[in-house]
């Protein structure tokens, strides 16, 4: 067998082992498997190659500090400050809270302004109006 | 994406060290394996996994639920991983054989994980046949190394695969079909060896 062809056999049983033929094609190499010796052999390879690769996902848990490893790394890297809860800063962006407080320091200046008895309140009485005051002279 | 995972990254996105132990845990083994088949080497695949959840805390905010939580950290692994394999390829630093004695113990002995194989005989094959399948995964290019770990290790259908790699599926199935013609080439011979 040819390299292509034996490229073009290892392919399409790879494509019938992880269920990705469908109709005539599927029964078409179903069948080469079942009938001729090369293809056959190769699909119990692949099945085999298979079965030992997918037994290698329960060979290699992780460390049993790796939790604590990472959690700590954290801590050190950020100095303590990672975990915990975000000041409120961290969680709105400071576009927003600039908005915020310019519009609540517009509020406060309105109140202020319009209240009787408020400090910014502008006496805004004409210099007319106002009462003369008369200096006695000498 | 289910109600429990979209509070735990409500936590997550908190910084609430308990939702990151939780994270940590639900998916360690899953990582590290992922880390350690692409690499093959203990200390190395458990400082980039320890690196990928560290990426995973920092740059939490950035994954927008358009995916499974898993596939975004699968694909957090599996960039990591080529970085690595990247400098160390840089490094000319290509020692792969630390299927270390931890690895050979774990599979003579049962003492990590998997089943406690049935003799002494078939303990030592395990462990022959474990090593020679990480040696046959280190020979792959890391592009076909990628989709062999994702899918035959890993057991992720190809619709994930394609989500992590952002590879085309014909791309991810060629690459499959040639590193299942070279691991298959190698199993045989290893077989012929000792026959």
């Amino acid at each position: 067998m040819t390299e292509d062809a034996e490229d073009e056999m290892v392919a399409k049983i790879s494509d019938l082992v992880d269920g990705l033929l469908t109709g005539a094609e599927r029964d078409e190499v179903t069948a080469k498997v079942q009938t001729d010796e090369a293809w056959k052999r190769v699909h119990e390879d692949i099945l085999e190659t298979r079965k030992h690769l997918s037994d290698l996902r329960r060979k290699a848990p992780a460390p049993e500090a790796f939790t604590k490893n990472v959690t700590e790394t954290i801590h050190q890297r950020s100095r303590g400050g990672f975990f915990a809860r975000r000041t409120l800063g961290d969680r709105v962006p400071f576009g927003v809270l600039l908005i915020v407080a310019l519009v609540a320091l517009a509020v406060v200046g309105y109140l202020m302004w319009s209240s009787q008895t408020g400090s910014l309140k502008v006496d805004q009485k004409k210099p007319a109006d106002r009462p003369s005051i008369s200096v006695p002279t000498p | 994406m289910n109600e429990h995972e979209r509070s735990l990254l409500r936590r997550l996105r908190d910084h609430d060290e308990r939702a990151f132990r939780e994270l940590i845990e639900a998916h360690r083994d899953r990582v590290y394996n992922i880390t350690f088949r692409m690499l093959g080497n203990r200390a190395e695949a458990e400082d980039i996994a320890q690196e990928v959840f560290i990426t995973v805390f920092k740059t939490i905010d950035t994954f927008r639920e358009e995916s499974k939580f898993s596939t975004w950290l699968y694909r957090v692994a599996v960039n990591h991983c080529k970085n690595r394999i990247k400098y160390l390829a840089r490094r000319h630093d290509r020692d792969r054989d630390e299927l270390d004695e931890t690895t050979t113990s774990s599979g003579v002995n049962g003492t990590i994980g998997g089943p406690m194989p049935v003799s002494p005989h078939a303990a030592i094959e395990s462990a022959q046949t474990e090593k020679l399948l990480q040696d046959a995964i280190a020979s792959l290019d890391e592009e076909q190394r990628t989709v062999v770990v994702l899918r035959d290790v890993e057991d992720l259908s190809i619709e994930e695969i394609r989500d992590i790699t952002g590879l085309p599926d014909g791309t991810i199935k060629s690459r499959l079909h040639r590193a299942r013609l070279v691991l298959r080439k190698r199993l045989q011979r290893h077989v012929g060896e000792h026959e």
